[in-house]
C-alpha cells in the first residue's frame, strides 16, 4: 500500500512538559487509522501540530515521501490535510454554504462565487452521500448536520487526509451508522482518514490499523484484524489495570429528592427537559447516563436551584415541594454540589485557594465576626491548609491563585469545599472530565466515601464507564426526557446504550 | 404641530449634519467589533481627529489635507490600542478607556501649542456645501440629503459600499468569522491577527474622520471637550443598528433627528430651560438602547481576547 | 521545585506592584523629552512643579484638596469594577451630589451644621440614586453601563446648568449662590475636613472589600458571576449595590466639593474630568483603594504642580494631562507584558487539555531581563 504521511520524531514541548515525545507515525492511502490513547495522551496536541496550529518543537513530516514544513493551517490545507475538531469550528451565525467557502481561495476575485462553489459543493455531497442544508444558518442545524458541514469544509479544500477528532462523542447510535458509512464511502475513494477516539467498540468496528499514544509517545501499531479490545485496552493505559470495582448498594425507600414531572423548555431537544420524574433514594449513587446535550445540564441546575422548572415539583427529603428553590437555598439545605465545569462555576479561579475554600461560607461564625462584618484571616488560612493536608492539594501555598493550579487539584479544591461538611446531598456532574486516571479515582473515591457515609449522590455524566462504576442505580436521559431506570449492579449494558440512543 | 412642520426643514438639516459624524465613527466600529474588538476608545480618537482636521487645514488652507491628516493621526492612535489588544491581550475596555484619556489630551496639548497666544489661529473655515442641482430642490429631504458637504456625502456612500463589503466579497466573509469564531477562521488558514490590524487601522481611520467631521464642517473651531460623548453614542449607535451598515445609519439618523429637534427647540423658544432641549439626544440614546439594543448580542467573539500558540 | 515556584509567585507580585512606579516614572521622562523639545528646562519644569504643589504647607493643602475629588471618584471606580460594574459614571454622579447638596442648602434655606449634615446626605443619596439607575438598566434590560454611565454624565451636566442658570442662580450670572459660610465643612489648617473624609473613606473601603463578606462577595461576583451564582450569593443585587455604593461616593464627592472648596458654588465646568481621572486613577491602582488614594494625590500634585511649571518655564498645563495619559497607558500595557509569559502558559495547559501543573520559567525570565 502506499504511503500518504509520515511523521518522524515529533516533539511538543510546553515549558519543560512534553505534551508529545518523539512519535512516529506513518498513513496509508485509503486506511482509517485509528489514534488510540486516554484524554492527556497528546492525541489532540499530535494533530493540531500536523494541521499546522501548533509548531512542533522538533521531528519532520513527509507527505508522499517528501519533506514537507507545516507551519500554518493554510500549509496543512494546501498539503490536502483537513481536520474535523472535536468542538466544531464553525461560525454559528452563517450559513451551511458560507462556512464551507470560508477562507478558501480558488477563486483569484474578491468577490465571492458562491453559485459556483455550490455547484462544486453540491456534486461532493452527492459523491459521498453527506446530506446538508446548505442556506440553513449553522446555529440552527443539529449537531449531525453540523459535523456533515465539517466534513464538507475538508472536503471541499481538497483534502486527502481527514481527521476526525472524536466525532462520534457527539453522537447518537444512529448518525454514528450514517457517519461510518460516510467515511467508508471516503476511503473507498482513496482518501485517508486518521480517527480519534477511545471508544473500544467503535475502534474494532471501523479503523483499519490502531496506532496507541501513552502520555504523548507512540506505543504501539497495530493492524485491527491481529488484535483485541482487551490488548488495546492495556496498551492504552500501560500496567494491567486492575480496576477497583466499588460495592453496589441496595438503598432505602426513603426519598432524599424527587422530581415529579419537571419540565424546562421542554421544545428544546439538546437542553430541555420534558416530563422527568426520578427520586433518589437515602444513601444511594443515582447515576444519570446519557450522550452529551440531552438535558444533562439542565437537570442539574434545576436540582442546585440555578433554574426553575417551568412546570413539575421538586420535592426534599421531607416530602414537601421545595417552591423556590435557589442556590442560597440549596447550600443552606447543607446540600454539596460538584458543577459541571469547574473553571467556569466551580472556582473564581483569580482568587486564593483559601478564598476559594471557604467561598459558601464566609457569613459563618466559623470564618467571620458579626455576620461577616470581619473575616477571620487566620481561621481562613488554617482552615486551608487542613483541608489542603487531607485532600493533596497540590500547590506551593493556600494563597496561590486557583486558576494557577492543574485542573486535577482544582476538582480536589472544589471536592474538598463540598464534602468537608458531609452533605446529606451531592449533585455531581461530569466530576472527572478531563483530569488524568489519578485524579479520576481519587474523585471516584471520595464520591463513594459519601455514599457510605450515608449521603444521596446525583452523578450525572456522559462517560458511560464512569456512570456503570459507582451507580447504585442508573437512569437515562435522551432528548430531555427519562427513557428507564436501570439496577447499578449487573446493568443490562446493551439495553441501556439502545436507550442512550434513544430506542 | 405647528412648529414641528415650521421647524421641520432645520430639523432636518440638522439631522444629517450631526448624523454624518457618527456613521462614520459607527462604521469604524463596525469594522472593529466584526474583527472580535470592541473599542470604547473612540471619543478619544474623534478628539484627535478634530484637532489635526482643524490645525492642518488651518495651517494648510487646505480643508482635505485636514481630514487626511485626522485620518492619519487616528490611525496612530488607534495602533496603541491595536498594539495593546491584539499583542499584548489587555483587556479591550481598558486599553479603549485609556486612549479616551490620553487622546484628548495629546489634542488639547496640540491645540494649545497651536493656537496659545495667538488667538488669530483660533477660527478656521467650514467646508463648503455642495449641492446636487435639482435634486437638492425636493421640498424638506432635497436640502438635508443633496446639499451636504462632500465628507457627509461620503459617510453616507459609504454605506452600501460597507454592505457590499460584507455581503459580496471574501474578505468580508473572512472579516465576519474572526469576529465570530476566531479559532475556526484561523483554523481554515484566515490569518486572524492580520484582520484585527486591518480593523484597527480601517476604525482608527473612519473614527478621525468622524473627529474631522466636527472641525471641519460643522463648526470651525476646535474646543477641549467637542466630541460630545459622540464617540460612545456610535458604540450605543452599532448596537443600535444591529451591526449592519444600514442599520447603523438608520441608527445615526434616528440620533440626528433628536439633535435636530434639539436644535430646533432651542431656536423657538430661547426662553425655555435649553438645558433640557440639550439632553434629548442623551436621553433617545438611553431610550434606544432600552427598546430595541439590548437582546441582540452581536458578534460572538466580541470583546474576548484572541490568544494564539507561541510559535 | 516548591521553592522556586513560590519564589515566582512574590517576584510575579512585585512586578505588579512595580509596574505603575515604573510606569509613572517613564511617563515623567517622556514629559521632560517634549519639554526639552519645546526649548525648556524639564528639571526646571519639574522642579517648579513640586515647589509649586509641595512646597510649603499651605500648597501642600491646596494639593490635597485637589487631590480630593479625584480619590472620591477613583474609589467610586475601584468600588465598582471590583464588582465587575464598568461604571465611567462617576461625573454625573459627582455633579448630581453636588446639585443635591446645594438644592438642599440653598432650595430649603438651611444653615449651620445641620446644613452641612443635610447636604452631605442628600449628596450621597443622589449620587447613589444616579449610580442605581445604570445598575437597574443594564440588569432589567442587559444594557452596557459604559454606554448608559456616559449618556447620564452629559444629562447630569445639564441638569447641573439648570440649578446654576436657572433655580439658584446669583443674580442672573451662570453659577449659584455661595453656599452659607456656617454650612460650609470645617477648614483644618490649609484644607478642608473634606480630604480627611476622603482618606477615612478609602481606608474603610479597603477594609470593607478585603476584610468582610459583602466584600469578598463583591470581589468574587466581580471575577466570575457565573460560580458566584452557584454558591448562592445573589448576584444581581450585588452588581446592583455595587452600582449604588459606587455612584453614593461620587455623590458624597461632589457634595465635598461643593462644601469644602472655594468658591462653595456650582458653575460651569464643575466636576468636569473627574470622573474618567478615577478610571484612570483606579486601573493605575490595580483596584488597590489604598493605592487609589496615592494615585490620586499623585495626579493631584501633577495638576497644582502644572499651574506653576506652567507659570515659571511657559509650556502649556496640557503637558500634565499628556503625563498622566501616558502613565495609564504604559501601566495598562506594563501589567499585561508582567502577566504575559502566565497567559501563555495557561493558554498552552489548556490547548493540550492536560493536568500538569504549568511552569514557564523561561519564559518568565525573557520579560525580566
Amino acid at each position: 500500500m502506499e504511503e500518504l504521511l509520515r511523521m518522524e520524531g515529533i516533539d511538543k514541548r510546553f515549558g519543560s512538559f512534553y505534551a508529545n515525545r518523539n512519535v512516529n507515525l506513518s498513513i496509508m492511502k485509503g486506511e482509517v487509522h485509528t489514534l488510540l490513547g486516554e484524554n492527556g495522551a497528546g492525541k489532540s496536541t499530535l494533530m493540531n501540530c500536523l494541521i499546522g496550529l501548533y509548531t512542533p518543537s522538533a521531528g519532520k513530516f513527509f507527505m508522499r515521501g517528501e519533506e514537507v514544513r507545516i507551519d500554518s493551517p493554510r500549509d496543512a490545507v494546501e498539503r490536502g490535510i483537513g481536520m474535523v475538531h472535536q468542538h466544531f469550528m464553525l461560525v454559528e451565525d452563517m450559513t451551511g454554504l458560507e462556512n464551507i467557502i470560508l477562507g478558501d481561495k480558488r477563486h483569484s476575485t474578491p468577490l465571492l462565487r458562491q453559485e459556483d462553489d455550490r455547484k462544486t459543493i453540491e456534486g461532493l455531497m452527492q459523491r459521498y452521500g453527506l446530506e446538508v442544508d446548505l442556506d440553513e444558518r449553522v446555529a440552527d442545524m443539529s449537531i449531525g448536520m453540523q459535523q456533515r458541514v465539517e466534513i464538507l469544509k475538508v472536503l471541499f479544500r481538497g483534502a486527502d487526509l481527514l481527521i476526525l477528532d472524536e466525532p462520534t462523542a457527539v453522537l447518537t447510535d444512529l448518525e454514528v451508522q450514517g457517519l461510518f458509512d460516510i467515511m467508508r464511502s471516503l476511503t473507498d475513494e482513496g482518501k485517508s482518514i486518521i480517527f480519534i477516539s477511545h471508544k473500544m467498540r467503535e475502534v474494532m468496528h471501523i479503523s483499519d490499523r490502531v496506532t496507541v499514544l501513552r502520555r504523548g509517545e507512540c506505543i504501539d501499531t497495530l493492524e485491527i484484524a491481529k488484535t483485541t479490545e482487551q490488548e488495546l485496552a492495556d496498551l492504552m493505559i500501560g500496567q494491567k489495570f486492575e480496576e477497583s470495582v466499588y460495592a453496589k448498594v441496595n438503598a432505602t425507600d426513603e426519598p432524599m429528592l424527587q422530581l415529579t414531572n419537571v419540565s424546562y423548555h421542554p421544545e428544546v431537544k439538546h437542553g430541555g427537559l420534558k416530563d422527568v420524574s426520578l427520586t433518589l433514594h437515602k444513601g444511594e449513587i443515582l447515576g444519570v447516563a446519557g450522550i452529551d446535550g440531552n438535558g444533562q445540564a439542565a437537570l442539574a441546575s434545576l436540582v442546585t436551584g440555578l433554574l426553575s422548572p417551568e412546570s413539575g415539583e421538586v420535592c426534599g427529603p421531607d416530602g414537601k415541594s421545595i417552591a423556590l428553590f435557589s442556590p442560597q437555598a440549596f447550600i443552606d439545605a447543607g446540600f454539596g454540589n460538584i458543577p459541571e465545569d469547574r473553571n467556569k462555576m466551580g472556582l473564581v479561579g483569580d482568587m486564593t485557594i483559601a478564598e476559594n475554600l471557604v467561598l459558601k461560607q464566609t457569613d459563618s461564625e466559623r470564618f467571620s465576626a458579626g455576620h461577616g462584618a470581619w473575616l477571620k484571616m487566620d481561621a481562613i488560612r488554617d482552615f486551608a491548609e487542613r483541608l489542603r493536608e487531607e485532600n493533596d492539594i497540590r500547590c506551593t501555598s493556600v494563597s496561590q491563585t486557583a486558576r494557577s493550579l492543574s485542573g486535577g487539584n482544582q476538582q480536589k479544591v472544589i471536592l474538598a469545599r463540598e464534602l468537608e461538611s458531609h452533605p446529606k446531598l451531592l449533585v455531581a456532574v461530569y466530576p472527572t472530565r478531563g483530569l488524568d486516571i489519578g485524579a479520576t479515582s481519587f474523585v471516584h473515591d471520595q464520591i463513594v466515601a459519601q455514599r457510605d457515609a450515608g449521603c444521596s449522590v446525583l452523578l450525572v455524566s456522559a462517560d458511560f464507564d464512569e456512570v456503570l462504576k459507582l451507580s447504585d442505580r442508573i437512569v437515562v436521559l435522551f432528548e430531555g426526557q427519562i427513557m428507564g431506570t436501570y439496577p447499578g449492579a449487573n446493568p443490562p449494558i446493551k439495553e441501556i446504550s439502545l436507550a442512550m440512543a434513544g430506542k | 404641530m405647528d412648529f414641528l412642520v415650521n421647524s421641520l426643514p432645520t430639523i432636518l438639516n440638522a439631522t444629517t449634519l450631526s448624523a454624518a459624524p457618527l456613521l462614520l465613527v459607527a462604521l469604524g466600529e463596525l469594522f472593529s467589533e466584526r474583527a472580535g474588538l470592541v473599542n470604547i476608545g473612540l471619543e478619544g480618537i474623534m478628539a484627535v481627529g478634530a484637532f489635526v482636521a482643524f490645525a492642518v487645514g488651518k495651517m494648510t488652507g487646505n480643508l482635505w489635507l485636514g481630514v487626511c491628516a485626522a485620518v492619519i493621526a487616528g490611525i496612530a492612535i488607534n495602533m496603541i490600542y491595536a498594539f495593546c489588544t491584539v499583542t499584548l491581550c489587555v483587556d479591550q475596555v481598558v486599553v479603549g478607556m485609556a486612549i479616551n484619556i490620553l487622546a484628548p489630551a495629546l489634542a488639547l496639548f496640540g491645540y494649545n501649542m497651536f493656537v496659545g497666544a495667538n488667538s488669530a489661529n483660533a477660527t478656521g473655515v467650514v467646508m463648503e456645501r455642495l449641492s446636487i442641482p435639482g435634486l437638492s430642490q425636493i421640498p424638506y429631504i432635497g436640502g438635508p440629503l443633496f446639499n451636504q458637504q462632500l465628507l457627509g456625502y461620503l459617510a453616507f456612500l459609504l454605506v452600501p459600499v460597507v454592505t457590499y463589503f460584507f455581503k459580496r466579497f471574501r474578505s468580508g466573509l473572512s472579516f465576519r468569522s474572526v469576529g465570530e469564531n476566531p479559532q475556526a477562521a484561523e483554523t481554515l488558514g484566515i490569518n486572524v491577527i492580520r484582520i484585527k490590524l486591518v480593523a484597527c487601522v480601517l476604525c482608527g481611520a473612519l473614527a478621525g474622520m468622524g473627529g474631522a467631521f466636527l472641525s471641519v464642517c460643522m463648526t470651525p473651531i476646535y474646543i477641549d471637550g467637542i466630541v460630545m460623548g459622540r464617540g460612545f453614542i456610535a458604540l450605543a449607535t452599532v448596537i443600535f443598528g444591529r451591526w449592519s451598515a444600514v442599520g447603523i445609519m438608520a441608527a445615526s439618523l434616528l440620533f440626528g433627528f433628536f439633535d435636530g429637534l434639539n436644535v430646533a427647540l432651542q431656536a423657538q423658544f430661547n426662553a425655555a430651560p435649553v438645558m433640557f432641549f440639550k439632553m434629548i439626544p442623551y436621553i433617545f440614546t438611553i431610550f434606544a438602547l432600552i427598546f430595541f439594543g439590548s437582546r441582540h448580542a452581536g458578534p460572538k467573539a466580541n470583546g474576548q481576547p484572541y490568544y494564539r500558540e507561541s510559535r | 521545585m516548591s521553592k522556586s515556584t513560590s519564589s515566582e509567585n512574590s517576584r510575579e507580585k512585585m512586578l505588579m506592584t512595580l509596574t505603575p512606579i515604573v510606569s509613572v516614572l517613564l511617563a515623567l521622562i517622556v514629559g521632560a523629552i517634549i519639554i526639552a523639545c519645546l526649548g525648556k528646562s524639564p528639571l526646571q519644569g519639574y522642579g517648579a512643579m513640586i515647589q509649586g504643589s509641595l512646597g510649603s504647607a499651605a500648597k501642600i493643602g491646596k494639593t490635597l484638596e485637589r487631590s480630593c475629588p479625584l480619590i472620591f471618584t477613583g474609589l467610586t471606580a475601584v468600588f465598582a469594577y471590583k464588582c465587575g460594574v464598568f461604571n465611567l459614571g462617576g461625573e454625573g454622579q459627582f455633579i448630581m451630589g453636588g446639585c443635591a447638596t446645594a438644592t438642599v442648602i440653598l432650595g430649603m434655606g438651611l444653615d449651620g451644621p445641620v446644613a452641612t449634615l443635610c447636604g452631605l446626605t442628600a449628596g450621597i443619596v443622589v449620587g447613589g440614586l444616579w449610580g442605581l439607575l445604570p445598575g437597574i438598566l443594564k440588569i432589567t434590560r442587559g444594557l452596557n453601563e459604559m454606554i448608559t454611565t456616559i449618556m447620564l454624565n452629559y444629562i447630569a451636566m445639564y441638569f447641573m446648568e439648570h440649578v446654576f442658570k436657572n433655580l439658584y442662580s446669583d443674580n442672573g450670572l451662570p453659577k449659584t449662590l455661595a453656599l452659607p459660610n456656617a454650612a460650609r465643612l470645617a477648614s483644618l489648617g490649609d484644607m478642608h475636613a473634606g480630604v480627611i473624609l476622603a482618606l477615612l473613606l478609602g481606608a474603610f473601603l479597603w477594609y470593607v472589600i478585603f476584610r468582610t463578606s459583602f466584600g469578598f462577595k463583591i470581589r468574587a461576583v466581580g471575577m466570575n458571576p457565573i460560580a458566584s451564582q452557584v454558591s448562592g450569593f445573589p448576584v444581581k443585587r450585588l452588581v446592583l449595590l455595587a452600582f449604588v455604593i459606587s455612584g453614593a461616593i461620587a455623590g458624597m464627592g461632589g457634595s465635598v466639593e461643593l462644601l469644602g472648596k472655594t468658591p462653595y458654588r456650582l458653575a460651569g465646568g464643575f466636576g468636569s474630568g473627574f470622573g474618567f481621572d478615577g478610571v484612570a486613577i483606579a486601573l493605575i491602582a490595580q483596584l488597590n483603594p489604598l493605592a487609589a488614594m496615592a494615585v490620586a494625590v499623585l495626579f493631584g500634585i501633577l495638576n497644582t504642580g502644572g499651574t506653576m511649571m506652567q507659570s515659571v518655564i511657559g509650556v502649556p498645563t496640557a503637558i500634565v494631562d499628556i503625563i498622566r495619559g501616558l502613565i495609564i497607558i504604559f501601566a495598562v500595557a506594563g501589567m499585561a507584558i508582567v502577566k504575559l509569559p502566565k497567559v501563555i502558559a495557561f493558554f498552552n495547559v489548556r490547548g493540550t487539555r492536560h493536568d500538569k501543573a504549568q511552569s514557564a520559567p523561561d519564559k518568565k525570565e525573557e520579560v525580566t531581563a
